[in-house]
């Protein structure tokens, strides 16, 4: 199992707009704009809670949501986070 | 309406009242497009641009642990690193969690944290954006 932690800046660096969709994430400190799909705006809000390896995080997510494709959800939760890593969004704590 | 219970995010993503679907997506979708501001930049150019901590304006004032710039002499504060900070060390610390060569490792949080709190139009702002934008 990973065990490397991710770490997203707190939720006032980030100024978030739903569209349908898709949310418009505009990020303070970096002056970037992303346009994401789920689950990338719950993956950040589930790191509000503090800062969590994939594993833990997985467990968060379940608390409050299902998940429909259940083939591989660690796989493809790694590479959403190895997604909002590349985007400056979250990194390694 | 009769249950009200769901705890609200503060940055307005909806909980859902009941339990939601959501997609991981396969392990090649992305779900992730970053628009780039056009700021001139280059590799080089990301490897020597600076960072003064604190911004001119504010120089001679320590920084706290969260990344503020207080007054000197302020309890569990730092001095100023004295230098600029380059970017390329200023990466490392801010990707990889290295702490800042020179500089231990709750110096180099604080500013690691001072930088992740610039803004726009402040000193050093491009150079942190442009090693933000050096990403993947």
């Amino acid at each position: 199992m990973n065990t490397i932690a991710y770490r997203a800046d707190r939720p006032e660096a980030r100024r978030v707009i739903l569209l349908d969709g898709v949310a418009l994430i505009f990020h303070r400190p970096s002056g970037l704009t992303h346009i994401v799909a789920p689950p990338a705006p719950q993956i950040l809000e589930a790191l509000e809670a503090g800062d969590a390896a994939p594993a833990m995080l997985l467990e968060r997510l379940q608390r409050d949501y299902d998940f429909g494709d259940s083939d591989d959800l660690d796989a493809a939760l790694k590479a959403r986070l190895a997604e909002l890593e590349t985007s400056g969004l979250v990194w390694r704590a | 309406m009769a249950d009200n219970s769901d705890e609200t995010g503060d940055q307005g993503i909806a909980k859902p009242g009941r339990r939601h679907v959501l997609m991981m997506g396969g392990a090649a979708a992305s779900t992730v497009v970053t628009v780039r501001p056009a700021l001139a930049q280059t590799a080089g150019s990301i490897m020597s641009c600076e960072i003064p901590i604190p911004d001119p304006g504010r120089m001679g004032n320590y920084i706290a642990a969260d990344g503020s710039v207080v007054p000197p002499g302020t309890p569990g504060a730092f001095p100023p690193p004295g230098r600029n900070l380059v970017g390329e060390e200023v990466r490392g610390a801010l990707q990889g969690g290295a702490p800042i060569p020179g500089y231990g490792y709750e110096e180099s949080q604080a500013y690691t944290n001072y930088i992740r709190r610039l803004q726009n139009g402040m000193s050093g702002f491009t150079c942190y954006a442009s090693i933000q934008m050096s990403r993947g």
